[in-house]
């Protein structure tokens, strides 16, 4: 009986995938909850049958891209990987990578999985499936209409990961909200274990202890809560990372020592981004505790490109037009770092919606750091999206004249990408990065 | 003529674009050529209440809240004193909170500043999302944005506003905020003054009416802030609040 509905529920979940890509969806939640409904063992069936290691990858930023890193490391060692990468990462979209390469009779023959989970969502998912490595990569402010704080954030997560203790956890040593997950858990660390001279002085969250909220000292500060910190209170700090990335160089591509296990790698990566070191060292202790080896993983990290919006390179009329996500503070501020270490002059359009899939609060802009975006070499400032009049109001009462605001259009990035720099940057949050790319690919060179 | 503003504990109190609350008040009383100093005071600073003339307080996480809270408590009179005097207070998101006289969690009462005799209560279900009130205070719309588990009773004083869209103070008052002399309580961020020029003229009003006597503030260009305010007025003037969508 059990397996007449998994096969029913397989049936109905990949019609509906097939009916949703003739419809020009790249595949989205819903037919995943619908063959949850139809039989609620599905995923678990499915689940069991995976022969390797099964990650979850979480956190505020950059789960994607590590999650997306993790499955071309195994899918280049020859693996067989289940991966969400079109960024469904609740319960449904999880059930959907699963069933979308399952057979109808419900056997998956896939030797791995790597699954990029919403951080409110791993409880759900960890009831259907069994991670044996998660990644947490950072907990940063981002979507607070929807999790409330900081901590109620890292309380759920520590709900899930009571539910699987056997799992090994992977987790940003430099983030003292990540850290705190490792005590009396099977935990291996990485981080950024140098004073790297790019400090930024923003959104403050994580900067009290996580353990009993003595205020943290710090020896060095690489953004938001991240660096070197040790509790004045209670002596919580930070554990010694077993993956660690020190010379680190961004100024042309990233460049950086990775070292562990008493060895030491020179990576040079054509990446744009301090925050990418993470991404990179993250997936790479993933895939190092699984067995895999630096020369396999520096040809995975030299051919990966980057996920759509992750400072991606449109050329239109022959101008380079840089397309990154930004949705919160963090990501914004590291965004504006990049943005401000590229010195050629440049145009810049940001654009912010407040759909559901957004974050419906906005006033996480106010913590943005755009005051920078001074010194950026900037000519044209345009402001776009939704919420482009609490935009255009964020940058005027700091101080930019002239900047223009309008909704997003073909004619308005036309205007935007025909100024007079060099290069130009589009940052955008989540759908409005949708919306953007959608427009820009329709003018991109041929 | 020079106003103070003391803006307390922002290293801890920081949540929701608050210091657009600050930059708004900045602005609007220098392009009206009054000189403004801004202290930022950390929790364990003596608060110079004679040498303040608008003090704020934001929004924190609850443990933050803990924390102001205890201190609040410990300067209490000189607060008090300044309020009873008329001084100029905007209390905002877990602020308004910690101005009333306590907060009770879980069965726990956590003592406030207790500078108007008002209360809160923790709830888990939180109430998110954006507002609109119609203000007799203040005589405009309100806009902002709400995320708060605590419910206050505002007993017998004025709201800042009657709930047009959202939830406001309980979940059935229909009324958001408080304003009680010159104390301006509320949950709404967004941050609250940007795109709500007419609010923040009243605080600067109550702030230069007390230091200098009557003034009269002169109009300045405010057709962004304006759009800003009409855009998201416009949104909610004819809907109806839903409950949220639990996430799975």
């Amino acid at each position: 009986m059990t397996k007449i509905r998994n096969s029913l529920a397989i049936v109905a979940c990949k019609l509906l995938i097939l009916a949703g890509r003739l419809m020009g969806k790249k595949g989205s939640s819903a037919p995943g909850s619908i063959a949850m409904k139809i039989s609620p063992g599905v995923l678990r069936s499915l689940a069991s049958q995976i022969k390797g290691d099964i990650i979850a990858v979480c956190g505020t930023n950059g789960k994607t891209t590590t999650n997306n890193m993790i499955d071309s490391l195994f899918s280049s060692a020859g693996k067989t990987v289940i991966c969400n990468n079109y960024g469904a990462n609740m319960l449904p979209g999880v059930a959907c990578a699963f069933i979308s390469r399952a057979s109808i009779t419900g056997k998956l023959n896939a030797d791995c999985a790597a699954l990029e989970c919403d951080e409110a969502s791993l409880r759900h998912i960890v009831k259907h499936v069994t991670p044996t490595k998660i990644v947490v990569t950072n907990l940063f402010r981002d979507q607070m209409d929807r999790y409330g704080e900081i901590e109620s954030t890292a309380a759920l997560l520590n709900e899930a990961f009571e539910k699987v203790p056997e799992a090994m956890l992977i987790l940003n040593a430099d983030d003292p909200l990540c850290a705190q997950f490792g005590k009396g858990r099977n935990a291996v660390y990485y981080g950024v274990s140098e004073d790297t001279g790019l400090h930024g002085e923003e959104a403050k969250d994580g900067r009290f202890c996580p353990k009993c909220g003595g205020e943290l000292e710090y020896e060095y500060h690489h953004y938001s809560q991240l660096g070197k910190y040790k509790c004045i209170g209670c002596g919580f700090e930070r554990p010694n990372p077993n993956y660690s990335a020190t010379r680190v160089d961004i100024s042309d591509g990233l460049k950086f020592v990775l070292s562990y296990k008493g060895s030491q790698h020179k990576l040079e990566l054509n990446y744009r981004g301090f925050y990418n070191i993470y991404n990179i060292i993250a997936s790479f202790a993933v895939y190092e505790t699984a067995g895999g080896t630096i020369e396999e993983a520096k040809k995975v990290f030299d051919d990966y490109k980057p996920q759509l919006g992750r400072m991606e390179t449109y050329k239109v009329g022959g101008k380079n037009v840089i397309l990154n996500l930004a949705k919160n503070p963090a990501g914004f501020n590291q965004a504006i770092e990049t943005v401000c270490a590229d010195k050629k002059a440049k145009d810049i359009l940001i654009v912010i919606n407040d759909k559901p899939s957004d974050s419906t609060d906005i006033s996480w802009m106010w913590d943005v750091e755009f005051e920078k975006l001074k010194s950026a070499n900037l000519g044209r400032l345009v402001v776009s999206g939704l919420r482009k009049y609490d935009l255009g109001l964020r940058f005027k009462l700091c101080g930019f004249e002239g900047v223009v605001i309008e909704d997003i259009s073909r004619e308005a990035l036309e205007g935007i990408i025909s100024g007079n720099g060099e290069v130009c940057y589009i940052l955008a949050n989540y759908t409005a990065l949708f919306e953007t790319q959608k427009i820009l690919k329709t003018m991109e060179d041929k | 003529m020079e106003i103070t503003i003391a803006h307390l504990y922002p290293e801890l109190l920081n949540l929701y674009g608050d210091k657009g609350n600050i930059a708004t008040l900045k602005w609007r009383m220098e392009q009206r050529g009054i000189n403004v100093t801004v202290k930022e005071y950390a929790l364990e600073d003596e608060i110079d209440f004679d040498g303040t003339d608008i003090l704020f307080i934001g929004g924190g996480s609850e443990k933050a809240v803990r924390m102001a809270a205890n201190r609040l408590c410990e300067i209490k009179k000189k607060f008090e004193a300044y309020a009873d005097n008329d001084g100029v207070v905007l209390a905002v998101c877990e602020g308004f909170h910690l101005i009333g006289t306590y907060y009770k969690l879980n069965g726990e009462k956590i003592k406030c500043a207790g500078i108007i005799d008002i209360f809160a209560e923790y709830t888990p279900d939180r109430l998110i999302g954006d507002v609109l009130l119609q203000s007799s205070a203040i005589g405009s719309t309100v806009v902002g944005f709400e995320n708060h588990c605590g419910r206050v009773e505002i007993g017998c004083y004025k709201p800042l506003g009657k709930v047009l869209y959202g939830y406001g103070n309980t979940d059935s008052a229909q009324y958001e905020g408080v304003v009680h002399q010159n104390i301006v309580g509320t949950h709404l961020h967004g941050p609250l003054l940007p795109k709500n020029p007419k609010l923040a003229d009243y605080i600067i009003s109550r702030a230069l009416k007390k230091k200098y006597g009557s003034v009269t503030l002169s109009e300045i260009d405010d057709t962004l802030e304006l759009q800003a305010h009409k855009y998201m007025a416009d949104r909610y003037k004819n809907c109806v609040r839903k409950k949220n969508d639990d996430d799975i």
